[in-house]
């Protein structure tokens, strides 16, 4: 953590803070739209692509080791600060899309394009197991019933073999990967272009010399 | 259902803020939906009532999850209803992290300011015509809102920087243990010791 002056730390907490105004707005208006249980499509994938976008980008102006999962752990906390609904499965959501990330970037060493991208689809990757997981874990092992029969019940209903459901998912899956690097990437470009305008160096560049003892 | 009430007390006595959650009909209907689905969809049917084909084995199946999960909610809920950004700040400063406190506390109290600015961009490309070409809109809303956002960290960079502020500065106070924390934990570890034992009969 030595390596972190104040302008990483300052930085830190404005992309946090940035990727908890998201939450805080378009997540909760989306929550409240599409209910948890209703939902296993459109939220986690739209939140989770901001965020990736959001942190990523802040890994552009903050190129040490670990940055990507604090910016997750300020906003988790801003999550679990802020007056409104206390959900664990976001909270859940958010660190773990920082660790993946954090995964992605550690393995390529130094910030690259392919890392963002990997980092990216991995983390909203995660939403589709996330959701299954977080059902286990609240309601229990019953919910694997409940979860078998509305799938044999739906692809009766539809007319469809049951075998589709996996097919099914394994799209569901790709979407999110698609997103997922799709928010990389954007987030690589993004960081770039800020970086040009500001005139500060890429994601390679070393953090800006000390001022006044760590600043 | 005694975990619940010790729960409600324990919320009562210390985190009244926690049981607002049991205020909330979202909440609610999050867990009696399971209570609701349970008869349909586990078992084998052996209630009629009506059109409908209900299983005994399904509610009570259908209750014990919904208990499960009003508990660990509620017990989630009280939890972070008696933190506060205070006590996360010094927790860290206290674990040597004092730089992810002053990042999360900077954060909180910035989250005003960056909504505004974000808004006041997006007014700003609305007015001159930017959403007539949604994509440069989009590109142009997201640089000013990263480029505004870094700016004014540099304010903040350079106040922290007049009042000499270093995180990696300072030794971190340890954490003070109490025989009152020694007790705490003894019955934390019995109470585990309860709930795994219940769990595994």
């Amino acid at each position: 953590m030595s390596s972190y002056t104040v302008r990483s730390w300052v930085t830190i907490g404005l992309f946090g803070a940035l990727w908890g105004v998201v939450e805080l707005t378009l997540g909760s208006i989306l929550h409240v739209i599409f209910p948890s249980q209703a939902n296993t499509f459109l939220t986690g994938v739209l939140m989770g692509g901001i965020g990736v976008a959001v942190a990523l980008t802040g890994r552009h102006f903050v190129p040490n080791r670990g940055s990507v999962l604090l910016i997750s752990i300020v906003t988790t906390l801003i999550k679990l600060l802020s007056p409104g609904g206390i959900k664990i499965g976001p909270v859940v959501a958010i660190l773990v899309e920082g660790a993946l990330m954090e995964a992605a970037l550690c393995i390529a060493r130094t910030p690259r394009r392919w890392a963002f991208v990997v980092g990216g689809a991995l983390a909203v990757g995660w939403n589709l197991p996330h959701k299954f997981i977080m059902m286990r874990l609240v309601f229990g092992t019953r919910i694997v019933e409940v979860y078998t029969k509305m799938l044999q019940d739906g692809s009766q209903m539809l007319g469809l073999d049951v075998s589709a459901a996996i097919l099914i998912l394994a799209i569901m899956l790709l979407v999110r990967l698609v997103v997922g690097g799709l928010g990389g990437w954007c987030a690589w470009e993004l960081g770039g272009a800020v970086a040009r305008r500001l005139g500060r160096g890429g994601p390679a560049t070393p953090p800006s010399p000390p001022l006044l003892g760590g600043a | 259902m005694a975990l619940a009430l010790v729960e409600w007390a324990f919320g009562l006595a210390w985190s009244r803020g926690g049981l607002r959650l049991l205020r909330r009909p979202r909440f609610w209907a999050f867990i009696l939906t399971v209570v609701a689905l349970g008869p349909f969809l586990i078992g084998e049917p052996d209630v009629v009532m009506g059109p409908l084909h209900l299983s005994r084995e399904g509610f009570t199946a259908g209750v014990e999850m919904a208990g499960q999960a009003f508990v660990l909610t509620l017990a989630f809920s009280l939890g972070i209803a008696s933190l506060s950004l205070s006590d996360v700040v010094a927790l860290f400063d206290r674990l040597g992290l004092r730089g992810l406190g002053f990042a999360t506390a900077l954060a909180m109290n910035l989250l005003g300011t960056l909504r505004e600015m974000a808004t006041v961009t997006l007014q700003t490309l609305w007015l001159r015509g930017g959403m007539r070409r949604p994509w440069t809109a989009l590109r142009l809303f997201l640089v000013t809102t990263v480029a505004n956002t870094l700016r004014y960290g540099d304010e903040v960079v350079s106040a922290a920087a007049v009042r000499a502020f270093d995180p990696n500065e300072g030794q971190p106070v340890p954490l003070p243990l109490r025989q009152g924390d020694l007790w705490l934990l003894i019955l934390l570890a019995g109470c585990t010791g309860v709930l795994l034992a219940i769990g595994g009969l």
